[in-house]
């Protein structure tokens, strides 16, 4: 029996990123040679090397390794490092897609083994989109990628989307979080209506709602009933958590 | 020659792309670009006097725009332009634009680097949401500055106590007050026919815009509108739609580009490289006559950071030394009215654009983003900034130090930035006057700026 050892490095950041996740697991197989580490899987994701991604993806079936695990604590690791470093702009966002891209094609990768998890193993699901009238959805995109990054499900509608599509869509998929985005002021005044078109159908406790975008902020977004905001992707993020775990009454950071 | 309809006949049959693939391309075009030419951003050389840098980021610029295109969302077809194409609509473009009318006329000229003549002063609040009974002292408080050539709007949270919502019937009632107030704003201002440099700040859809140009509502012949790239160097039929109107209507335009440093294009040089770039489209696509630029940071929502400040005099050098385009830099701070930061950080913005060969278009404050937060008081503090760079000659070696002072003073703050006062408690609403407190505020910016080199007396 040759032990696969999920190792650390040399790097001292990638050692603390990876305590922080607790990874210091070691998986067993039998007939196997070769080691995998979190490390090699958080690396490639930095680097946006899809390739890289997509191999060490196999080999962790292969070797009959939690294909969760290589998400949290390997790929998913490896997004949250680049965007720690988008935050301070030592990388930006061509760098952050490529992330998103690699780990994207290691999740496909793992994807089918991951459905016989009785947890299903996502935080949450989200619709998200820019509202109604608004084409602009750049910042719409980066928070997309950073909560598929920290586990959650994502269904992207796109931009200018409306009220009731944001609606159809979480009643079809059954979505946890209702997340819309504005760039303008003139497309803003459609984001009441998610909290009053949820009330009137009779649905708005099944729904968490988010909103975000450069005009909006925290104590507009609460007046109009949402029960989220972020300021930011890492915010949105925080909160989509946060918000979860109270939803849940479980831990899920 | 390239013509309206070829552009249209571009859009419908050019090469497809995805449009993730275009934003990819984007970056990485603009990264090799970066290499090719060696750009380099130097936090010590904020305002650079480098002419040869400035010479190949626009050399980079040009470029991209060749290589890269301009992407079309409602064909999902990418535009190419031939250099020819470019050189030709460079060497036609408009060298002056007026606006207003009788003694409220201004027009705004060509600029060189380091141009002893005072920068074209716009001024607005850039659409900064306020109470609707608030609307007209706060663009009111734009207009009646002495500097100001011509003005726009604030973003009135309702129109007769009603939303404005996007795509509905009240978006186009909000259109047509919207130009009704603005015009009752100057009028207030004792300057009845300046120049409305962008009659439409509330209404997104072109229907609601076109409604509400007419003459019976208070739009003058030469008062214009904004067409701005939705992304980076992208389209959509929405927008060339208003410029089909205005080829027809004979209003002013100018382009509209805010590309986002640490977005699609990547770093400060990338994003210096595609902010050239979308000159060209705004030139070949739109037809403007002038530009209007605002990159911002994509973290802090503002252009008045060390990295922003390069961006925004590196990318006007380089269109002032190689293009006799009328360009501008809208003023994007972080702080808000009446706090020692929003000075600060506009007059360094306005020293950079000036001496940097553009015009300036003042100010959005506190991130543009928090309501009741902007005042004409900014407006005059950058539109002064900017009028002494100019008088007193100040060079770009000069401005360089000057504002890595000034920079000092403030970009420590840029995590939090203050909020500053709301409209009605920095300005006295009976007189649209900015208070005492707000002026002596100014004094004491003034005098500390003084020590910095820049000689207040010069404005006497």
């Amino acid at each position: 029996m040759v032990k696969i050892l999920l190792k650390f490095g040399s790097n001292d950041k990638y050692r603390r990123n990876l305590r922080a996740m607790k990874g210091n697991a070691t998986v067993v197989k039998k007939n196997e040679t070769m080691s995998l580490s979190f490390e090699k899987m958080a690396d490639a994701t930095v680097k946006g090397d899809e390739k890289e991604c997509v191999s060490l993806a196999q080999k962790t079936m292969t070797m009959g390794a939690d294909p969760f695990e290589a998400i949290q604590k390997g790929f998913a690791l490896g997004m949250r490092i680049i965007g720690g470093k988008f935050a301070k702009l030592e990388c930006f966002l061509p760098e952050v897609l490529l992330a998103a891209d690699a780990m994207n094609a290691a999740v496909e990768v793992l994807k089918p083994h991951l459905i016989q998890r009785t947890d299903g193993g996502s935080f949450g699901s989200v619709i998200i989109g820019t509202i109604h009238g608004d084409v602009h959805d750049l910042g719409k995109n980066i928070v997309k990628v950073m909560l598929e990054a920290s586990g959650f499900t994502l269904y992207d509608l796109g931009n200018d989307v409306s009220v009731h599509r944001f609606i159809e869509k979480a009643d079809e998929v059954g979505a946890d979080i209702i997340a819309a985005s504005a760039l303008m002021t003139t497309t803003m005044a459609h984001m009441p209506d998610i909290d009053r078109m949820l009330k009137e159908l009779g649905t708005r406790d099944k729904y968490l709602v988010m909103l975000g975008g450069a005009p909006v902020i925290a104590e507009w977004a609460r007046e109009i009933g949402a029960d989220g905001y972020g300021e930011d992707a890492a915010e949105a993020v925080e909160n989509a958590k946060e918000l979860m775990r109270k939803k849940k009454g479980a831990d899920v950071s | 020659m390239i013509g309206f309809w070829d552009i249209l006949d571009r859009s419908e049959n050019s090469s497809l792309i995805k449009e993730k693939q275009f934003d990819q391309q984007l970056g990485r075009v603009a990264k090799q670009l970066v290499e090719k030419y060696e750009i380099k951003y130097d936090p010590k050389q904020v305002v650079p006097a480098d002419d040869n840098l400035a010479d190949r980021v626009y050399q980079a610029g040009l470029d991209l725009f060749l290589k890269i295109g301009v992407f079309c969302r409602d064909t999902g077809r990418v535009m190419k332009f031939t250099r020819e194409e470019v050189e030709w609509a460079l060497r036609y473009a408009p060298t002056t634009v007026t606006y207003g009318q009788g003694r409220d006329a201004a027009t705004m000229s060509y600029r060189s680097v380091e141009d002893m003549k005072p920068p074209f002063c716009l001024m607005t609040p850039v659409g900064t949401p306020v109470a609707e009974e608030r609307f007209v002292p706060m663009v009111q408080s734009y207009v009646q500055e002495p500097l100001a050539q011509t003005f726009s709007s604030a973003f009135s949270q309702t129109v007769h106590g009603r939303p404005i919502k996007s795509g509905t019937p009240q978006e186009v009632e909000a259109a047509i007050w919207n130009v009704i107030k603005l015009r009752e704003a100057a009028r207030a201002a004792g300057r009845p026919h300046i120049g409305i440099h962008n009659l439409i700040s509330n209404a997104e859809r072109t229907d609601a815009m076109l409604a509400a140009m007419q003459a019976e509502f208070g739009a003058q012949p030469n008062d214009g509108l904004c067409i701005a790239a939705i992304a980076e160097l992208k389209i959509d039929y929405e927008r060339l739609k208003k410029v089909v109107f205005l080829r027809h209507s004979g209003h002013n335009k100018y382009g509209l580009y805010g590309p986002l440093m640490g977005g699609y294009a990547g770093g400060p040089e990338a994003t210096a490289i595609v902010h050239v770039a979308h000159h060209f489209l705004g030139l070949l696509v739109f037809e403007v006559q002038w530009h209007c630029g605002f990159p911002l940071h994509i973290h802090y929502g503002c252009n008045t950071t060390r990295e922003l400040l390069w961006l925004i005099s590196i990318t006007a050098q380089a269109l002032s030394r190689h293009t006799h385009l009328l360009i501008t830099a809208n003023t994007f701070a972080a702080a808000g009215p009446c706090t020692e930061m929003v000075a600060y950080e506009i007059i360094c913005n306005a020293l950079t654009t000036t001496v940097s060969g553009a015009d300036i278009d003042l100010a959005a404050v506190a991130r543009n983003r928090h309501p009741e937060r902007a005042s004409g008081m900014e407006a005059r503090m950058g539109a002064e900034a900017g009028h002494l760079a100019a008088r007193q000659r100040i060079t770009r070696e000069q401005a360089n130090e000057m504002v890595k002072q000034i920079l000092i003073q403030y970009e420590h703050k840029f995590g939090d930035p203050p909020l500053g006062k709301r409209f009605d408690e920095c300005y006295d609403l009976d007189t649209i006057q900015p208070t005492q407190e707000y002026l002596d505020l100014y004094e004491q910016i003034k005098e500390k700026l003084t020590k910095f080199e820049l000689d207040y007396s010069l404005l006497l």
